[in-house]
């Protein structure tokens, strides 16, 4: 995979040769994917823009370790869960923090009708079903299709089972479709479209 | 039709995680039952629109990142970070025994790097058209080193409080940096892009090669020291602009207050001779393994060469970022020669009190040296 093959690379760099271009170009890799995930948890610009921050710090600090780590990409958005429930802990004194218990503030960007062709009716709606998905729930769908990640990264960024994450996001996409108009078209018609894209 | 497997199967496919089997099942599916098309249709285009990247100016966002960074290491405490809880980092990362000299780097660069990297635009005066260049700016704190690598491959290595600017493009027929404070330069060779280093007191232009600039502003002389190569040193004061070339293993010394320095030259009389005046010297060795003591700060050792304890404070002073004071104003010229190799103030102060025969004490950050 290109992306993560990309991440590899750059890890190597800073921490063999500590490559400031490296760990500029990680910054502007995971900066969206990593603001978004920590948004969704702290539910502010300026606090998640800290914390993706702090991750980053973190990255630098320990920037000789880094080839230990497998997969840096998941180890980011870990330590970025963390801080951002730690925040969360410490300012409003949850007693238990854990993200099926929090209110998830999911960040998906579902584009304009123009771009889906459906109406804006229908984007409406998908937007309020997926308001109303569990906060666990919410969160996978988002890093499955906002972030792309594979379920074995999303159940280790977690700590969930593959098998809860599957389930999950399976829940999700049934919520999602049920909230959407029920036609019968022809079965060719349909097929098309499905399989082009 | 089993509906929890039917979404299963659609959620399946649209991550990606689909097996070719369970593609073919849904296909059949989907054929049995046409009334479920249009949702996948739709779900599918909702799902496959690429989301919008959000108005966020990443460099700008990154600038901020870099300064909060510098920060960190007068404070370091991460503001999120929850130091018992972060036992999946370690587990993660299985924690290597960090050496003390590596750690000493980790410390430095990460105290010092890019500790200000900011972009600063300047406007060329004479220039009606708004050309805005930006300058990158690596500065390093008492008590830190940083390495970093320029645009061209050139590598520096920055003692501490310390600075270096550059262009951020590196582009032109000159590569040319700013320095204050002390680096050493392994510059990659490029005959038609010379390579010049502008300090207060002088110019050192070269081709490629390696070699020591210590430019403290606060200390007496500006020095240049040459490994290997050729470099050319002007005086920024000359008018005459003339050229001292350097050989290899020579280092040449220039006064920064424009007083005349007690070389050769300088014998010869040249009353009412303003500018800073050359001197040429042999570079330093170790005698244990014939190391250049000049550049020995780049191996994490302090060293002083015959230095006056005055000058050698100043070296402690940056090396170990704290204060130092001598009462006796007979010690502060008291010469001193010593190599450590990453040891601690207390050990260093130890060792120079046994050759010196003062007396020291440390208060936090402050040396105060006496009888």
């Amino acid at each position: 995979m290109p992306l993560l093959f990309t991440i590899e690379n750059l890890k190597q760099r800073i921490a063999l040769y500590e490559d400031m271009k490296a760990y500029k170009e990680l910054y502007h890799l995971l900066y969206d994917g990593l603001h978004r995930f920590s948004f969704s948890i702290v539910k502010s610009k300026e606090v998640a823009e800290e914390i993706v921050s702090d991750v980053f710090i973190k990255i630098w600090q320990i920037r000789h370790r880094l080839p230990e780590i497998e997969n840096l990409r998941v180890y980011l958005y870990t330590i970025t869960k963390n801080f951002s429930l730690n925040y969360i802990h410490r300012n409003y004194k949850h007693p238990s923090v854990s993200i099926d218990e929090m209110d998830i503030e999911p960040v998906i960007e579902l584009g304009t009708p123009e771009e889906l062709c459906i109406s804006a009716e229908m984007i409406n709606r998908i937007r309020q079903a997926i308001m109303q998905l569990p906060p666990q729930c919410r969160v996978i769908f988002q890093l499955v299709r906002e972030d792309g990640m594979k379920y074995k990264e999303v159940a280790e960024i977690l700590n969930i089972s593959v098998f809860t994450v599957r389930n999950q996001l399976a829940i999700a996409v049934r919520k999602l479709g049920e909230a959407l108009p029920f036609y019968v078209q022809s079965n060719t018609q349909l097929m098309n479209r499905f399989s082009a894209s | 039709m089993n509906e929890d497997r039917f979404w299963l199967l659609v959620s399946l496919k649209l991550s990606g995680e689909a097996q070719p089997e369970e593609i073919a099942e849904l296909e059949m599916l989907l054929q049995q039952h046409p009334e479920m098309g249009l949702r996948v249709n739709m779900l599918n285009a909702a799902w496959q629109a690429p989301g919008k990247t959000l108005a966020n100016n990443k460099d700008v966002s990154f600038n901020k990142h870099m300064q909060r960074l510098s920060n960190h290491f007068s404070e370091p405490v991460l503001q999120y970070e929850n130091p018992e809880a972060e036992e999946y980092e370690e587990e993660k990362a299985k924690v290597k025994p960090i050496t003390r000299s590596k750690l000493f780097w980790a410390s430095g660069i990460a105290a010092s790097i890019l500790l200000v990297w900011f972009v600063a635009f300047y406007v060329p005066g004479k220039n009606a058209v708004t050309e805005t260049v930006a300058q990158n700016t690596v500065s390093t704190k008492r008590g830190s080193k940083s390495k970093i690598q320029l645009p061209d491959g050139t590598q520096v290595w920055l003692n501490a409080d310390s600075k270096i600017t550059y262009n951020e493009k590196f582009q032109g027929a000159l590569r040319e940096v700013q320095l204050t404070g002390e680096a050493f330069f392994d510059v990659v060779r490029d005959e038609t892009r010379p390579f010049v280093i502008h300090t207060n007191a002088i110019d050192v232009k070269v081709l490629g090669t390696s070699f020591n600039v210590r430019s403290y502003e606060d200390e007496k002389n500006t020095e240049t020291s040459l490994i290997h190569g050729s470099v050319e040193v002007t005086l920024r004061s000359d008018p005459a602009q003339k050229k001292y070339e350097l050989k290899p293993g020579q280092k040449l010394i220039v006064q920064n207050n424009g007083l005349p320095v007690l070389s050769k030259e300088q014998v010869a009389g040249k009353p009412g001779f303003k500018h800073p005046m050359p001197a040429v010297g042999r570079i330093n060795y170790e005698k244990k393994d014939s190391s250049i003591i000049e550049t020995l700060w780049v191996k994490n050792k302090l060293a002083f060469d015959g230095e006056a304890f005055e000058d050698v404070a100043l070296k402690i002073e940056r090396w170990f970022d704290v204060k130092v004071n001598i009462t006796d104003e007979k010690l502060k010229k008291t010469p001193f020669t010593a190599v450590f190799d990453d040891e601690s103030l207390q050990v260093v102060m130890e060792a120079l009190q046994l050759t010196g025969k003062f007396k020291y004490n440390i208060n936090k950050k402050e040396v105060t040296i006496g009888r």
